[in-house]
C-alpha cells in the first residue's frame, strides 16, 4: 500500500501513480480490476448509466410505472427514503465516539461516516432522477415553502450532506497530506458531530412527517401523528444495524489493510448489539402504541395486519431478542443476523409507508418498471464502487502513520 | 456503564419528541373565522342538466383539447393533465340522471400548497389555488397530499407540469366569473362570495325539507373548500371523495413542523452535556488507572 | 380516522396497559442484555487500551546495548530476566531474555501447562542442563493459553530469545498494573547493561579482561564463571529465584 510520502520518480507523474493507481502502472492497475465483483458491477453500470441518460431524455412516463394514483415510486420510497435511513450510521456512530466518548468505536467511525456520505449522495441522485423538473431543485433555496415538511427535508439534507462532506474531508486531507486544513477540520469535529445529530434528527423525522398529509391514503396501521417519532427512532436503529453490517463486511473485504493492527470488530459488534436490543425493544412498543392511539387495532386481523405484524414482530421484536441473546453471550454471529433482519424490517417499513400500504384503498397497485429497478440498482452499485475506491486509498479503515490518532 | 448513556439519550429523545408532538397537536382549538370576501361556487346538482358546457368553456380558456362529445358519462371519469373538469353521471332518487362536476376544490387551507416546498402550488390571497411551473421542481408531493386527488402530472413530457383547475384566477382578477360558471345555462353552478353561497345553500336545504342531503359538501371537508355542493343523493355516488378529516391539512403537519426549532435549541446543550459528562468520566477513569 | 367518543376508553386502557407492560418487561430485558461475561469485555477493552499505549510500530534494528545483551522494542523486561510482549490478538507472549539464555544455555526447558495460573514474580518456567535446573519468574499474571512445544523439544530455539524462542502465551487481565513493574525501552537497556557489568564483576580478572575487550560472551556463561556446581546458584541470584524465596 502506498504510504503518505511522495517520492519523485523521474519522469513519472508520481502523485497520480502513488495515490490513485495505488503505486501501479496503468496496465497493472487495469489488470488488477478484473475480479468477479467488478464484472458484476460493470454489467449493472453498462446498462444502468445509459438508462439514466434515457430517463432524462425521454422523461418519467417512458421509464417508470408511475401513475396519477401513484406519484411516488421506488426512487422516492427506496432510493431516497430507505437510502437516507440506511445512512444513519454516520450520526449514530459519530455521536457514540465523539459525544458519548466510546473511543473503542473509532475503528468503525470513519467507514460509517463514509457510508453515510455516499448514501446521501446516492439518495440525492435518486431524487434528481425522480424529479420532473430537477433543474428547479435550487428553487428551494429562494422560495420558502416553509409550511411543507418536504421543505424541511430538502434544507436539512442539504445542510447534513455538507456536514458529512466536511467530516469526510478529515481522512481526505490526511490522504492528500494537507496538514493545516486537516488540523482545522479535526478541531471542528465535535461541532460537526453535534450538527450532524441535529440535522439528522430533523430530517429523519421530517421524512416521516411527509406522510402526515396523507391520512386518507396511508393505511391506518402505519398512519399516526407520531410517525415522525417512529422514523427517527428507526433511523437510530438503522444506524446501529448498518454499522454492524458495514464494519463486518469492510473489515473482511479490506482485511489486508488491517494486518498488524488489531481492531476487535466482533467486540464492537457485540457492544452495538446491546444498544440495538434496547432500541429495537422500545421501537416495537412505540409502534404498538401508535396503533392503539389511532384506534386501529381492528386492522391487525386483516391481510394488512399480517404485513404489519411481519414488519414489527418478525423484523423488530424478534431481532431485538436476538440482539439481546448475542450481546449477553458474546455471540457476534447472532448480532449480525439480527442486524440484517432489522435492516430488512426498516426497508420494508419505508416501502410500506411510501408505496405498499400507500393508497391502500385503490383498486390498482404500483409495481416498479424494470428500468426503475435497474436504475436503483445502478445508484447502489455506484455507491459501493465509490466506497471501495475511497477505502482502498484513503485512511478510512487503516491509520495513516503521518496522522496518528491521538485520543 | 455505557448503555446508561445511550439509554438516556434514547429516552430523552423519545420524551422530547412525544412532548413536542403533544404540544403541537394540542393547538388549533377551533375553526378560524373565514374571510367573508373569499370567492366560492355553489354547485346544486339537482339543477345540472349534464350539458357539459362547463367542460367546453374550461377547455377553451385553458387551451386544452375540447372534451370528447361521445364520452359515456355514466362511466366514472377523472380529471387528467389535459382535462381540468369532468361531469360524471349518477342516478337520482326517482331514477332520473344526476350529474356531479369534479374539479379542484380550492380549499381554504389547501393541502397541495402546504405540501409544496417551493410554493409552486400557492394560495392567492384572493382565494384561488394556483400553480407556477417556473418554480415547480416536479416532486409531486402535491399529488400525494391532495385528499381529492386533483393534481395530475404530465409524465409524458420532458418538462412536465402539474395540471389542475386554476379557478380562472386571471379572469377573476379582471372582475369576470370563471369560464365554467358563466357558461352554465341552468344556474347549477353559481359564482359568488363563499359566505353568501353557504347561506344560500343552507337556505335551499331547509326550504326544500327532505329533498336534499342535509349537509353542504365542502363546508367542513379538510377545513372548508371554496366549491360547495348540495345534492339530493349521497355525495359518493357523484364521484365526490368523502371520508377525509375536517381538520385543515396544514394542522396535521403543524405539530411535526414546530419541532425543528426546539430540536435546534435543545439538542446542543443536551449533546454537549453528554460530551462533557463522558469526558469527565474518562478523565476520572484515567486518574484512577494511574493511582491504582 | 373518525372514532366515536366512547372508543377512547378502551384505547386509553390499552395504551396505559401496554406502557406498564413495557416497563415491567424492560427491567428483565435490560438485566439480560447487560449480564453475561462482563469481565471478558472489560479485559478485552483494557488490553485494547494497552495496545494503544504499547505502539506496535516495529523498529527494524534492536537498539544496541553494551553490545552484549539485546532487547528489542515492544518488549517489556522483568528484572528476573523474563520478558512480556502484547500480541495483536490481545494475548501476552512470555519468554526469557537474551541475558538468561546466554547465562544458562539450557538443554532442558520446563514449561507450564495450558490453563495453569501464573503470577508475576512467581516461578513459571525452569531451565536446566540435565542435572540441575533453575526456575525463572513470570513477568505477568494470568492464565496460560498456549505453550511453545517446539522450544520444549529443542531448547536451541531459545537462541532466538525474543522470536521463535517464546515460551508461552497468557491471558493477562491485569496487564495494565503488571506492566508498571516491568522495564521498557531505555530502562530495559540500562538494566541489561547493569547486569552485564555485574556479571563482569563476578568473572576472574582474566575472563573479565577478555569480556571487556569486546569479546562476545560465550554461551553458558554461568557455567563458565561458576563451574558445574555453582552455576545454579549464580543464575538463581540473577533470576531472583534464590532458594528460600517463594
Amino acid at each position: 500500500m502506498a504510504e503518505a510520502h511522495a517520492v519523485a520518480l523521474p519522469g513519472a507523474p508520481s502523485f497520480f501513480r502513488e495515490k490513485v493507481l495505488l503505486g501501479m502502472g496503468w496496465g497493472e492497475y487495469l489488470r488488477s480490476l478484473a475480479t468477479p465483483w467488478n464484472a458484476l458491477a460493470a454489467v449493472i453500470l453498462v446498462v444502468g448509466i445509459p438508462l439514466l441518460a434515457y430517463r432524462f431524455a425521454a422523461g418519467l412516463g417512458a421509464t417508470t410505472a408511475l401513475t396519477q394514483a401513484y406519484p411516488w415510486g421506488i426512487w422516492i420510497g427506496f432510493d431516497m427514503m430507505t437510502g437516507i435511513v440506511l445512512a444513519a450510521g454516520g450520526f449514530t456512530i459519530g455521536a457514540t465516539v465523539q459525544l458519548l466518548g466510546l473511543k473503542d468505536y473509532h475503528g468503525i467511525e470513519r467507514s460509517a461516516i463514509l457510508t453515510a456520505f455516499l448514501g446521501y449522495l446516492m439518495a440525492v441522485f435518486g431524487l434528481l432522477a425522480d424529479l420532473g423538473r430537477p433543474w428547479n431543485i435550487v428553487q428551494a433555496m429562494f422560495n420558502y415553502g416553509s409550511a411543507s415538511p418536504l421543505f424541511e427535508v430538502a434544507w436539512c439534507v442539504m445542510c447534513y450532506t455538507t456536514v458529512l462532506l466536511l467530516e469526510f474531508t478529515v481522512p481526505f486531507f490526511e490522504w492528500m497530506g494537507w496538514r493545516k486544513l486537516h488540523a482545522v477540520l479535526k478541531k471542528m469535529l465535535i461541532a460537526l458531530t453535534v450538527l450532524s445529530v441535529i440535522f439528522s434528527t430533523m430530517h429523519q423525522a421530517a421524512l416521516g412527517s411527509l406522510f402526515l398529509l396523507a391520512p386518507t391514503k396511508l393505511h391506518p396501521l402505519w398512519y399516526s401523528p407520531f410517525i415522525f417519532i417512529f422514523f427517527f427512532i428507526s433511523a437510530i436503529l438503522a444506524g446501529i444495524s448498518m454499522a454492524i453490517i458495514e464494519s463486518t463486511i469492510s473489515h473482511r473485504v479490506f482485511a489486508r489493510q488491517l494486518t498488524g493492527k488489531h481492531v476487535d470488530v466482533d467486540g464492537l459488534v457485540v457492544g452495538l448489539g446491546k444498544a440495538g436490543a434496547v432500541v429495537a425493544f422500545a421501537y416495537f412498543f412505540i409502534k404498538l402504541q401508535g396503533v392503539i392511539d389511532g384506534h386501529a387495532w381492528g386492522h391487525l386481523l386483516t391481510g394488512w395486519g399480517a404485513l404489519f405484524l411481519v414488519e414489527t414482530v418478525g423484523l423488530v421484536l424478534v431481532p431485538s431478542m436476538l440482539f439481546a441473546y448475542g450481546a449477553r453471550h458474546n455471540k457476534a454471529k447472532a448480532v449480525k443476523v439480527a442486524a440484517v433482519m432489522v435492516i430488512g424490517g426498516i426497508i420494508l417499513n419505508r416501502l410500506n409507508v411510501s408505496v405498499i400500504a400507500f393508497n391502500w384503498t385503490s383498486a390498482t397497485r404500483y409495481v416498479p418498471s424494470w428500468m426503475e429497478v435497474w436504475i436503483s440498482l445502478t445508484l447502489v452499485t455506484l455507491g459501493v464502487v465509490a466506497f471501495r475506491w475511497i477505502v482502498n486509498r484513503m485512511p478510512i479503515l487503516r491509520e495513516d502513520s503521518a496522522f496518528p490518532q491521538g485520543h | 456503564m455505557r448503555l446508561t448513556r445511550r439509554g438516556f439519550l434514547k429516552v430523552a429523545t423519545v420524551t422530547a419528541g412525544a412532548g413536542l408532538a403533544a404540544a403541537g397537536t394540542a393547538r388549533a382549538a377551533g375553526p378560524a373565522p373565514v374571510d367573508p370576501g373569499l370567492p366560492g361556487v355553489l354547485v346544486d346538482t339537482t339543477r345540472c342538466a349534464g350539458c357539459r358546457a362547463c367542460e367546453g368553456a374550461c377547455a377553451e380558456v385553458n387551451q386544452n383539447p375540447a372534451p370528447d362529445a361521445a364520452a359515456d358519462l355514466s362511466v366514472r371519469r377523472d380529471t387528467s393533465q389535459h382535462v381540468f373538469t369532468v361531469v360524471n353521471q349518477a342516478e337520482g332518487p326517482a331514477g332520473e340522471p344526476r350529474f356531479g362536476k369534479k374539479q379542484c376544490m380550492h380549499c381554504l387551507a389547501p393541502a397541495c400548497a402546504s405540501a409544496c416546498p417551493v410554493r409552486a402550488m400557492d394560495k392567492l390571497p384572493s382565494g384561488p389555488v394556483v400553480y407556477d411551473a417556473s418554480r415547480c421542481m416536479g416532486c409531486r408531493y402535491c399529488m400525494v397530499a391532495c385528499a381529492f386527488d386533483i393534481p395530475k402530472y404530465e409524465y409524458e413530457r420532458a418538462a412536465p407540469r402539474v395540471r389542475k383547475c386554476g379557478f380562472c384566477a386571471e379572469r377573476q382578477a379582471a372582475g369576470l366569473e370563471p369560464a365554467c360558471t358563466s357558461a352554465c345555462p341552468t344556474g347549477a353552478i353559481t359564482f359568488g362570495k363563499r359566505a353568501a353561497l353557504l347561506d344560500e345553500a343552507k337556505r335551499r336545504i331547509y326550504a326544500e325539507g327532505s329533498r336534499y342531503v342535509r349537509r353542504v359538501y365542502g363546508e367542513h371537508e379538510v377545513g372548508g373548500t371554496s366549491w360547495l355542493y348540495i345534492s339530493d343523493i349521497p355525495f359518493e355516488q357523484l364521484a365526490l371523495a368523502t371520508g377525509m378529516p375536517e381538520r385543515p391539512y396544514s394542522d396535521l403537519v403543524a405539530g411535526a413542523l414546530s419541532a425543528p426549532p426546539f430540536v435546534m435549541t435543545l439538542w446542543p446543550p443536551l449533546l454537549m452535556g453528554l460530551y462533557a459528562f463522558s469526558k469527565r468520566r474518562t478523565e476520572i477513569e484515567q486518574k484512577e488507572d494511574h493511582h491504582g | 380516522m373518525t372514532s366515536d367518543f366512547l372508543s377512547i376508553y378502551p384505547a386509553k386502557l390499552m395504551e396505559y396497559g401496554l406502557g406498564v407492560t413495557y416497563l415491567l418487561l424492560f427491567i428483565p430485558m435490560w438485566r439480560y442484555v447487560q449480564g453475561g461475561r462482563r469481565q471478558e469485555a472489560a479485559a478485552v477493552a483494557s488490553t485494547r487500551r494497552d495496545a494503544e499505549r504499547w505502539p506496535a510500530v516495529a523498529v527494524a534494528a534492536p537498539w544496541p546495548s553494551l553490545g552484549w545483551f539485546q532487547v528489542p522494542a515492544g518488549v517489556a523486561l522483568h528484572p528476573g530476566h523474563t520478558w512480556a510482549r502484547l500480541e495483536a490478538d490481545g494475548l501476552v507472549s512470555v519468554g526469557i531474555d537474551d541475558f538468561a539464555q546466554r547465562l544458562v544455555s539450557p538443554t532442558t526447558v520446563e514449561l507450564p501447562r495450558a490453563g495453569a495460573l501464573v503470577m508475576q514474580g512467581e516461578g513459571a518456567v525452569a531451565l536446566g542442563d540435565g542435572r540441575r535446573s533453575v526456575p525463572l519468574v513470570s513477568p505477568v499474571s494470568g492464565t496460560v493459553v498456549s505453550v511453545n512445544r517446539a522450544v520444549a523439544e529443542d531448547p536451541k530455539l531459545l537462541q532466538n530469545a525474543y522470536g521463535t524462542g517464546w515460551l508461552f502465551k497468557v491471558k493477562a487481565p491485569r496487564l495494565e498494573a503488571d506492566q508498571r513493574q516491568l522495564l521498557h525501552a531505555g530502562a530495559a537497556r540500562h538494566f541489561l547493561d547493569g547486569e552485564a557489568e555485574a556479571l563482569a564483576m563476578r568473572a576472574s580478572p582474566e575472563v573479565g579482561q577478555v569480556l571487556q575487550d569486546g569479546g562476545a560472551p560465550v554461551d553458558g556463561l554461568a557455567r563458565a564463571l561458576a563451574g558445574d556446581d555453582g552455576w545454579e546458584a549464580l543464575a538463581r541470584e540473577f533470576f531472583h529465584t534464590e532458594k528460600g524465596t517463594p
